[in-house]
C-alpha cells in the first residue's frame, strides 16, 4: 500500500490546488513571504495573517540523491528525490519526470508536473523546462 | 565573558558495544556511570548534578541508580544534544549549582530495532511527513543531498569520502572496544552498496547498542581524584534551526564558525594547538563539511584535504582514533568525547597521539557544537 499524504490538514489548500494544475503556498498577508508546508504564524515577520496564493509552477533544482534501499511499500528503487526551490522562495522535496538522474544539475530549470495517482491526491512533480521559454 | 575556575572531567565509562539485547538503555546507561565512578574513585553518592541523554525517563533511571542529585534534566536522544550537555554540565559546576556531574548516556537502539527512514522517521523538526510519497526520508538521504551539492560545487568525489571511512576503520583496527574493526581498501569501498546515491553503506554510521558516561567537576576538586583531570577549556554552540527542513546553503559553515570562536577564545588557543580532532561523523560527508567549517580547511577543499591523508594517525590532525561513529561505536557524540579524554591521559595504546595536549570536538548540525579539551588547565 502506497503511504498517500494527508490532503485534508492544515495543507488543504495546497493539495486541493494540486488538483487544478496550480500551485499554491502559504503568503504572509504582512511581509508577503511565502511558507510551505502550513504554519499559523509566519517564521519571518511573526504575523499571523495570510493567504494560500497561486505562484508560478517553475523553479530550480538545488540538489539531488537516489534511493537504493527501499523504505516506503509501493515505490520501486531505485528511484530519485530532487530538492527543488521554486521562484516564489519555497523549498521542496520532489521527483522528477523524464529527466535521468545523470543529467540532473544544480539550477536546472524545472516546472511543474500534476501526477494524480488517486481520485483525491495529486503529486507536484518537476520536469525540465524547456530553453526559451 | 567566561566565568573564572576551570572545570575537568574527571572519570569517564563506557559499555562493550554491539548487540547487547538483555539491557534497556537505563542499565546500559548505569553500566557507563558505575564505570565512571569507578575511573573517578567517586561514589553515586557524590554526583549532585545529573543530565541523562537518550535515556527516556530521568526518575527512572535515578530510580534504578538511586540517586538524589540537586540538579536534574534529561535530554533528547539525537547526537547533537551531546556537546550541548557537556557545556552545560560545565556551566553548572562554574555557577555552583553542582560540584560533581554526571552525564549519562544510554542506547539500545540496535536490540530495540530503531530505523532511520520511513513512516517513524522524526529527523530533525519531525516534520518530514509531507515528503513520504515522494521517497524522501532519512538522515542519510538529507546528508546524501548536502553530499550530492558539495560534489558538484566543489568536486568532492567518492575517493575522498572513502578516505574518510577507511581512515577511521583503519583507527578501530587499533581499538579493542571498536565494532568493526577489519581494514578495508577504496576497493571494498568502491564495491559497498549504495543506500542513498552518493553515500554507500561504509559512508554510513553503524547502529549499535551501549553506554557512556562523563564526570566532570571543578578543576580544583579534580586535583584530589584518582586520574590526571582532562579539562574543558571552552565550549561553544550555535544553530541554524530555522527552515532547517532542508539542508543549509552553507552546509552549516557560520555557525560552525562562530562556535569554533566562542570555544577556541574561551580555551586560549587556535586550531594550530590541537593534537586530535573528534569529529562527529554520522556520515562521511559531515567530516568534509566540519572541517570546512571550523576553519581546518578552506571552503570546498575538504574532499583533498582527507585525500592528502592528514586524518590519519601519524599525520597533522589524527581524527575519530577511536574509529569514531563510522567503525567503533554509534554513542553519538559520546565515546568520541570519551576518545578525548583518554587520548589527553595518554592511555589509548596503540592508537595513541604523541603529546596529545589539546583535542577538539566538533558536531556539524542544525545545532551545532564545539568543545576543546586540554591537558592543563590555563
Amino acid at each position: 500500500m502506497r503511504l498517500l499524504p494527508t490532503v485534508d490538514g492544515p495543507d488543504q489548500p495546497f493539495w486541493r490546488a494540486l488538483r487544478h494544475g496550480e500551485v499554491r503556498v502559504q503568503r504572509c498577508g504582512n511581509c508577503g513571504a511565502c511558507r510551505f508546508p502550513a504554519t499559523r504564524f509566519c517564521p519571518q515577520c511573526r504575523s499571523e495573517t495570510s493567504e494560500w496564493h497561486a505562484v508560478a509552477p517553475t523553479g530550480i533544482i538545488e540538489t539531488w540523491c537516489i534511493f537504493h534501499r527501499a523504505y516506503f511499500d509501493g515505490l520501486d528503487v531505485p528511484y530519485t528525490v530532487i530538492q527543488v526551490r521554486l521562484d516564489c522562495g519555497v523549498r521542496l522535496f520532489s521527483n522528477p519526470v523524464g529527466v535521468e538522474a545523470a543529467a540532473l544539475r544544480i539550477g536546472l530549470p524545472v516546472e511543474a508536473v500534476f501526477e494524480d495517482i488517486t481520485s483525491d491526491v495529486t503529486l507536484l512533480k518537476f520536469k525540465p523546462r524547456k530553453a526559451h521559454q | 565573558m567566561a566565568r573564572s575556575g576551570s572545570v575537568a572531567v574527571v572519570g569517564v565509562g563506557h559499555t562493550r558495544y554491539g548487540k547487547l539485547p538483555e539491557y534497556d538503555a537505563y542499565e546500559l546507561g548505569f553500566w557507563a556511570l558505575k564505570e565512571a565512578l569507578a575511573d573517578s574513585c567517586l561514589r553515586f553518592e557524590d554526583i549532585d548534578g545529573l543530565i541523562v541523554n537518550r535515556i527516556p525517563d530521568y526518575q527512572r533511571f535515578c530510580e534504578i541508580a538511586g540517586l538524589n542529585p540537586s540538579y536534574v534534566s534529561i535530554t533528547p536522544g539525537q547526537g547533537r544534544f551531546c556537546g550541548i550537555c557537556i557545556a552545560t554540565g560545565a556551566a553548572l559546576i562554574r555557577d555552583g549549582l553542582a560540584t560533581i556531574v554526571a552525564l549519562v548516556y544510554g542506547n539500545n537502539g540496535r536490540s530495540g530495532g530503531d530505523r532511520y527512514g520511513g513512516a517513524s522517521d522524526t529527523y530533525g523538526s519531525g516534520g518530514s511527513g509531507q515528503w513520504f510519497p515522494y521517497g524522501m526520508t532519512s538522515p542519510g538521504a538529507f546528508h546524501a543531498m548536502m553530499a550530492r551539492r558539495h560534489m558538484e560545487l566543489y568536486g568532492t568525489t567518492a575517493d575522498q569520502l572513502g578516505t574518510v571511512s577507511k581512515t577511521f576503520r583503519d583507527h578501530a583496527a587499533l581499538n579493542p572496544s571498536a565494532v568493526m574493526r577489519n581494514p578495508f581498501t577504496l576497493a571494498d569501498y568502491h564495491a559497498s552498496r549504495y543506500i542513498c546515491e552518493p553515500l554507500r553503506l561504509l559512508d554510513y554510521c553503524l547502529i549499535n547498542d551501549g553506554g557512556v558516561a562523563l564526570i566532570l567537576t571543578s578543576g580544583e576538586r579534580a586535583r584530589d581524584l584518582a586520574q590526571p583531570p582532562v579539562h574543558v577549556r571552552g565550549c561553544g554552540m550555535a544553530t541554524a534551526l530555522a527552515a532547517s527542513s532542508f539542508p543549509p546553503d552553507d552546509f552549516w559553515r557560520e555557525p560552525m564558525r562562530k562556535a569554533a570562536a566562542t570555544s577556541f577564545r574561551a580555551a586560549g588557543v587556535s586550531r594550530n594547538d590541537m593534537s586530535a580532532l573528534m569529529i562527529y561523523d554520522n556520515f562521511t560527508p559531515t567530516v568534509l563539511f566540519s572541517l570546512e567549517g571550523f576553519g581546518y580547511c578552506g571552503e570546498g577543499e575538504s574532499g583533498s584535504f582527507a585525500a592528502e591523508g592528514h586524518l590519519a594517525l601519524g599525520a597533522r590532525y589524527p581524527t575519530n582514533t577511536s574509529g569514531g561513529h563510522l567503525s567503533e561505536s554509534y554513542m553519538q557524540g559520546w565515546a568520541l568525547n570519551l576518545e578525548a579524554v583518554l587520548q589527553i591521559r595518554g592511555t589509548c595504546g596503540e592508537r595513541q597521539v604523541k603529546d596529545c595536549a589539546f583535542a577538539h570536538y566538533m558536531a556539524a548540525a542544525p545545532v551545532v557544537t564545539s568543545i576543546i579539551y586540554g591537558r592543563d588547565p590555563s
